[in-house]
């Protein structure tokens, strides 16, 4: 080379150097660049996420670090792998919270399983005290119908009873009056002229016994009646008598006194007449009066 | 863009090598190369995709710069600085394409914190039930 050649070269070349830009070694900027493509792909958890971007990026850093006299261009170049840097980082990020997401996706899933095996064993131990409770009212309703049961059974027992007592009168042949139930228990109780009971003659006054103790709210007034035959003092005694005769029965059979009461009415209040010998029979008797102790007259 | 001719002769016409090389020197810095098209194209497209997945909201200094940038492109053509004009037009394009990875971030990231919440408080409604269950 003759030292035309190399001079004229050498002012090309200043000239190029000066009319363009200053030559510098490496770009200003370039180096933080470098750096930050450096721990970006020394990032373990982002360095494998963004392959293509991140080789995108380091072209363009490489660019960034050729020496350049443009330094427009050259900032240019940094400009550009800066961006790309933090592209690739973005992207490698956006990845890796994707990836994230998986794991997120288990944890949740896991979570709302769990939730609904706890629903599921409050919903089972709900249904348990469900089932205690629905026992319980089951034990409650049972109780209330066997107390309506007792009930109905005490409504049945007292109709029952009602019957029965219905029965009794029925078979003592009592009869409702204004009075009450009136019991007439005929001359076959005693002797003519006597005032004691015939023995075999007291089936209807046995009854009429049991029907007292069964019933022990009523009360009975014995009347004593005789026919017109003989002195109205006589009569009158000896219906006295009779009454009382079949009141001391009654209180031998353990009827208490107190509810008894007997008086003699003599030949005064004959029920046929005392011409004939059938109606002076029907007016000698003995009536009781049967009602319930608060005086009231007794069924219907 | 940068070069001189190895071709430059031996003997002593400098002048008749000063000035091609001159003139080349002068075309390399000062000539008028055609408009970046392509580059300004695909900036405008790039922000176009970053407003459509709402970088506004979730980059919103990336994609202010790189419409400043693009504006910056269109003003250089207008002044006829088409190589600035195309640097800058790529300098918005890797500038929206950056909002359009950072929106994609925030995104990702928004969807996992909702997704940690809504666990965090399934856990914590579960525990809360079963705590006060009979």
């Amino acid at each position: 080379m003759n030292t035309h050649h190399s001079m004229i070269a050498a002012a090309v070349a200043a000239a190029l150097a000066l009319g363009c830009a200053s030559t510098p070694k490496q770009p200003a900027g370039s180096e933080q660049v470098r750096a930050k493509l450096t721990a970006l792909q020394n990032d373990p958890a982002l360095a494998a996420q963004a392959p293509v971007a991140t080789k995108d990026a380091e072209l363009a850093v490489t660019q960034a670090e050729i020496a350049q006299p443009d330094a427009a261009l050259a900032a240019h170049r940094v400009y550009i792998a800066d961006r790309k840097v933090d592209t690739a980082k973005a992207q490698a990020e956006t990845r890796l919270a994707e990836m994230q997401r998986t794991a997120l996706n288990e944890q949740s899933e896991k979570a709302r399983l769990d939730a609904r095996t706890r629903e599921t064993d409050l919903a089972k131990s709900d249904a348990l005290v469900a089932r205690a409770e629905a026992a319980e009212q089951k034990v409650a309703v049972t109780q209330a119908r066997s107390d309506a049961d007792a009930a109905l059974l005490a409504a049945n027992a007292s109709r029952q009873q009602a019957e029965d007592l219905q029965r009794q009168l029925e078979v003592l042949q009592a009869k409702p009056t204004d009075r009450g139930l009136v019991l007439t228990l005929g001359d076959t109780l005693f002797a003519t002229g006597k005032s004691e009971l015939k023995s075999g003659a007291t089936a209807n006054l046995d009854r009429l016994g049991d029907f007292l103790s069964e019933y022990p709210d009523r009360t009975a007034a014995i009347e004593g009646f005789t026919d017109s035959m003989g002195s109205e003092e006589s009569n009158q005694a000896l219906s006295e008598r009779r009454a009382d005769s079949v009141k001391r029965y009654l209180v031998a059979r353990g009827v208490k006194s107190d509810r008894l009461r007997s008086t003699g009415r003599g030949e005064n209040a004959p029920v046929a007449d005392n011409e004939s010998l059938s109606g002076r029979q029907q007016n000698r008797r003995v009536e009781v009066i049967i009602s319930q102790a608060n005086g009231a007259g007794g069924g219907k | 863009m940068y070069s001189f001719s190895k071709s430059a002769p031996v003997s002593r016409r400098r002048l008749r090598i000063a000035v091609p090389v001159l003139l080349l020197f002068i075309a390399a810095c000062a000539s008028t190369p055609p408009i970046p098209s392509a580059s300004l194209q695909a900036a405008q497209q790039s922000i176009a995709d970053a407003e459509r997945v709402e970088a506004g909201t979730h980059a919103p200094a990336q994609l202010g710069e790189a419409r400043k940038k693009l504006s910056a492109a269109q003003r250089a053509v207008d002044e006829k600085k088409m190589i600035v004009a195309g640097w800058l037009a790529d300098e918005a394009r890797a500038e929206a394409e950056l909002a359009v990875a950072r929106t994609s971030v925030a995104k990702a990231n928004a969807v996992n914190a909702d997704m940690k919440r809504s666990t965090a408080t399934l856990v914590e409604e579960m525990q809360r039930k079963t705590g006060d269950s009979r």
